[in-house]
């Protein structure tokens, strides 16, 4: 639970604003300094400043409501209490159909349509429209595979419309920015967008297409637009917008988002009729999209108290509620809060509480000690690990820290040991070389921390105390995790008798009996080496040998010496 | 300094060759090796250090002598020619050609013609002219040459000994060249009345004084890495805090880092470019069914848990996926399955991993310190006090500021910002109430609260590194010169 998780557009949307369009769009002068403040109300966070550009991270990955200016400003003119309750749409019936074709049901069954007309399309408006279309996509809509959005001019489309899924031969059509027609299986191939969500459309011999009554394709969604209609230019006066996918909430709450942002910018929104084929996936009857119906919940008062920890009355919690864009009654011990069908994150009482806490203000809450008789307690693995490194310091050595993630070079064939042989507990996605398994010994990094030291004064003595983690398919995590006591001498004097010394040192001090016999490890000196066996655990001691050392660029006599915790 | 202290700082040396020497006799660094035992070479240094002292008064007489040229040293080292010439010949049996002995010998024309003169005179060899040309023969009389007992090789060693030899061979070294005329140089000590009084007080001196600013060699102690030192005070603050230690576990199913925790399967979170996958091994086993089953529906419709659930098909294959742990509240996942005390207070320091380019302020390795804590009662106020804590406890924070955050597991959840004397204001931790889909279907039905914070960048301000990669360097100069981490 840290900062670094929430890492990566795909999942945390930075949205960029510029404040003049957030003044515009809220209907008040706030200041940078208070739009600082409120944003953070909203999960926000401003991340950067540049010129005009501010950048907003929000936080909530399962709001695409916010992911604009226009959702920004619709959130705060609620928290600066320019607005409250649930935010209006106005729907007027366009007349126009789109009809889904039963050919589509097997590919990507559901569409969703709206016409929002008098948009007077700028510079802020495409910036924002296409940052939005973008991120619903890839982070609400899975990387476009739940849902993927498309807007087109729609004076450039004949109503009514078709959601079809054509086979390759029958439709051909000119793709975004490109000049000649091309099969759906060419624009795959091919196109940038194409190869890029290629794998969206796997498994179905149908493509999906959105074409018009005069056989005008508007896209093949969700890949790509077509450049006949699939543009928006300050030209543009009516827009057509579909979202598509598997689920129709997630269609319509992804198409709500687009729709309302329009509106926002003082479009005129109507709907469009969307007939479906007479299949179980689908809905009895038709449907007028957008669908801006309410959900509510049923939140225990008394549960928001006890959450909370605060004594807040009826009265009070209606006027958070309203503060958040709700529109909520009490009946009997509940409050029924009344929200936008968009708010699919509401999924339990617990969603409606934390945004009554966050209208009431988290700095205002007072925090709270609880006495809870508990015994604190180090694990006894912590506690065994101290010891040893307590016997290592007795002995005089530095500790070393090394990663556990480490390169299978290191740890094969660079200490003589055959790299196709050795099974590790390997990465399938490592983004260096020098991570891509698990280390299983320890001596390699000891070798290679004396690599990187040579300049410094002899002798060197280290040691580490950490975790190697092998394949171990009785486990249920299929590997076996353990520490390991490394030592490492290097300098005059660092031969089989000195680090047999140390051995015994350190056996004697954490009473462990052990026997030792002779080896035959291609990394140690022959006749100059050992293994180690004590209850059942295992380790090693000897003269590095001479190929192992060349192999890290190693001068000095180095003995080492690895025990099992 | 007066006397005493001049008797206390002398050194060993210094104090043996001062008692060797007298006021009344001079004496020589020989005399006072022989006397002292002490090697020659340490008299010389001593006698020196001793006159700069001001404690003996040190003569010099100069001394005609000879001494060997560099010829003299070569045949000292190798023989005279006319030995080897005579060696030549004995060991050609005794009867040979001017020619083969030539070559024998290896000497150059005039040392053959020199050396073949003298053989003739000392009588050591007859010539005569035969067919193959000038014919040598050994008469017997060689012998004291050839066994040592030749006068002029003598004279030689005695030359290089700095012994006296007689005017003779004297004489015929320098005519051969073996030897040059050349001024010795004796040094006789002897104390002057300084140096008496410090002998005297000698004997009240136990101990040589040192001087005491002057630099020793270093010593570098066996001690713990820092980072290793400041995690390990951050242990013990939590277990004073009443707070249980939980396993710490490097490659874990997907189910607990994720499933357990409510985060749904198709959660652009679990990707690859989120997470670390694993090529081998692939699959873990999941615990008994009856917990499966109600986290499967958790997620599909909230179960038993009031929640809506995140509607879609969960499957136990993903959940059983391994894969290397990405956050420390996994533990707590692990914990909260196997059963936690109630009340109970729990925390791990977690080793984590993401896919994450490495530089200055990321690492695709580092720490996490998570914890929960579950009891009767615990609400929202509760966690912000025990954040509150964590920040003042841990991370010496002067003020705290809480704001609203998402995370995935928690609802309410919140951002704690800190701030800390050195760095201003950070994002130090996040924590929050966890949500009813994670914990009513574990049976837990009292509050819980879980927190968690990256404790990569308060360590680096402890130990004042500006690069999180210090954290696990491999440079022995900064550990061998970082002081010890104050709690």
């Amino acid at each position: 639970m840290d900062e670094r998780k929430q890492d990566g557009e795909t999942v945390m949307p930075s949205v960029k604003v510029n404040l003049k369009d957030m003044q515009k769009l809220i209907g008040k002068k706030i200041s940078l300094a208070e739009f600082k403040e409120a944003i953070l109300f909203a999960k926000g966070e401003v991340d950067g400043i540049d010129g005009k550009e501010i950048t907003v991270d929000v936080k909530d990955s399962n709001r695409p409501d916010l992911w604009s200016a226009e959702g920004l400003a619709r959130e705060l003119k609620a928290r600066l209490g320019i607005e409250k309750g649930l935010p209006k749409y106005t729907v007027k019936k366009s007349g126009i159909s789109c009809t889904i074709e039963k050919s589509v049901e097997k590919t990507r069954p559901f569409i969703a349509c709206a016409v929002v007309k008098g948009v007077k399309v700028d510079e802020d408006f495409l910036i924002q429209m296409i940052q939005l279309q973008e991120k619903v996509g890839t982070t609400f809509g899975r990387k476009r595979k739940e849902a993927g959005i498309g807007l087109y001019d729609f004076e450039k489309m004949t109503a009514p419309v078709f959601y079809r899924g054509c086979k390759d031969k029958e439709i051909e059509f000119v793709p975004l920015e490109y000049k000649v027609k091309m099969r759906p299986s060419e624009i795959l191939e091919e196109h940038p967008k194409g190869k890029e969500f290629k794998h969206l459309l796997e498994g179905s011999d149908r493509y999906p297409i959105v074409i018009d009554s005069k056989g005008v394709v508007a896209s093949m969604p969700p890949i790509i637009n077509s450049q006949t209609t699939g543009k928006i230019t300050d030209k543009t006066k009516q827009i057509f917008i579909e979202s598509t996918g598997f689920n129709w909430e997630t269609v319509n709450t992804a198409l709500n988002v687009i729709v309302m942002a329009l509106a926002d910018r003082g479009g005129k929104i109507e709907s469009v009729e969307i007939k479906f084929p007479k299949t179980k996936t689908y809905p009895k009857k038709s449907v007028h999209t957008p669908v801006f119906d309410t959900w509510s919940i049923e939140v225990e008062l008394e549960n928001i108290r006890k959450t909370s920890g605060l004594e807040l009355s009826n009265k009070e919690i209606l006027r958070l509620l309203a503060k958040s864009r709700y529109t909520a009654k009490i009946k009997g011990k509940k409050v029924i809060a009344e929200y936008p069908s968009y708010r699919q994150d509401i999924l339990h009482q617990v969603d409606v509480i934390e945004d009554v806490l966050i209208s009431y203000d988290y700095g205002k809450v007072k925090a709270a000690p609880i006495e809870l008789v508990t015994t604190g307690a180090e694990r006894p693995e912590s506690l065994e690990v101290d010891l040893a490194r307590e016997v290592c310091i007795g002995i005089g050595l530095q500790e070393i820290l090394s990663y556990t993630m480490t390169s299978k070079q290191k740890q094969t064939t660079m200490v003589g040991l055959d790299e196709e042989k050795e099974k590790f507990v390997e990465l399938a996605n490592p983004i260096s070389e020098n991570y891509t398994i698990f280390r299983k010994r320890l001596f390699p990094e000891l070798l290679e921390f004396l690599s990187q030291n040579k300049h410094f004064s002899f002798p060197q003595k280290i040691f580490e105390v950490g975790k190697v983690v092998a394949l171990d398919s009785k486990s249920e995590t299929g590997v076996e995790e353990k520490n390991i006591l490394c030592i490492a001498l290097s300098g005059k004097g660092a031969e089989f008798n000195t680090i047999k010394g140390v051995l015994d040192a350190v056996t004697d001090n954490l009473g462990i009996k052990y026997s030792l016999k002779e080896s035959n490890f291609a990394f140690l000196e022959k006749g100059r080496q050992g293994e180690i066996l004590f209850a059942g655990k295992k380790g090693l001691l000897g003269e590095v040998s001479t190929k192992t050392k060349q192999n890290f660029g190693l001068e000095q006599s180095t003995v080492i010496l690895e025990l099992e915790i | 300094m007066d006397l005493t202290q001049l008797a206390a700082s002398l050194s060993e040396i210094e104090k043996k060759t001062l008692k060797a020497l007298d006021s009344s006799n001079e004496k020589s660094a020989k005399d006072v090796s022989t006397q002292s035992g002490l090697p020659i070479d340490s008299v010389r240094r001593a006698l020196q250090w001793l006159k700069e002292k001001e404690l003996i008064e040190l003569k010099e007489n100069k001394e005609e002598c000879i001494k060997l040229s560099p010829a003299g040293k070569s045949s000292l080292r190798k023989g005279l020619p006319e030995k080897m010439f005579v060696q030549a010949l004995k060991e050609l049996s005794g009867k040979e050609t001017l020619d083969a002995v030539k070559k024998k010998s290896q000497l150059n024309t005039p040392e053959l013609h020199a050396s073949m003169g003298l053989a003739k005179k000392n009588a050591w060899i007859s010539i005569q002219k035969g067919e193959k040309g000038v014919e040598l023969e050994l008469t017997g009389l060689e012998k004291d040459l050839l066994e040592g007992n030749y006068a002029l090789e003598k004279a030689l060693e005695a030359v290089e000994a700095g012994q006296e030899i007689d005017g003779t061979e004297r004489a015929k070294l320098l005519k051969r060249g073996l030897a040059e005329e050349s001024i010795k140089v004796n040094r006789k000590a002897a104390l002057n009345l300084r140096g008496e009084k410090t002998l005297q007080n000698l004997g009240n001196v136990t101990k040589r004084a040192y001087n005491v600013q002057g630099a020793v060699p270093k010593i570098f102690i066996g001690k713990r890495q820092p980072y290793v030192q400041f995690l390990n005070q951050l242990r013990k603050k939590l277990v004073n805090l009443g707070f249980k230690e939980m396993k710490e576990r490097l490659i874990v199913q997907e189910f607990y880092n994720f499933d357990v925790l409510f985060q749904p399967q198709n959660h652009p979170a679990r990707t690859w470019t989120d997470t670390y996958q694993l090529k081998q091994p692939q699959y873990g086993k999941l615990p008994k069914a009856s917990v499966v089953a109600k986290i499967k529906a958790a997620h599909e419709n909230g179960g038993n848990t009031g929640s809506r659930g995140w509607r879609y098909n969960w499957s136990e294959k993903i959940a059983s996926k391994l894969m290397p742990t990405a956050h420390g509240t996994t533990a707590d996942a692990r914990q909260l399955v196997e059963g936690a005390e109630i009340p109970g207070k729990y925390f791990v320091i977690n080793r984590c991993y993401r896919p994450d380019v490495v530089d200055a302020s990321h690492l695709v390795e580092f720490n996490q310190f998570d914890g929960f804590m579950v009891g009767k009662g615990i609400n929202f106020r509760h966690l912000l006090n025990i954040l509150e804590t964590i920040a003042v406890e841990v991370a010496g924070a002067e003020e705290v500021k809480f704001f609203p955050d998402y995370y995935p597991f928690t609802e309410p959840s919140v951002q704690l910002s800190a701030k800390h004397p050195k760095l201003g204001w950070i994002e130090l931790a996040g924590g929050g109430v966890l949500r009813p889909e994670i914990v009513k279907p574990l049976g837990i039905d009292v509050g819980a609260i879980a927190w968690g914070m990256g404790i990569d960048r308060l360590a680096m301000f402890k130990l004042g590194v500006k690069d999180i990669r210090y954290l696990f360097a491999k440079d022995l100069k900064w550990m061998r010169e970082s002081r010890m981490v104050k709690p």
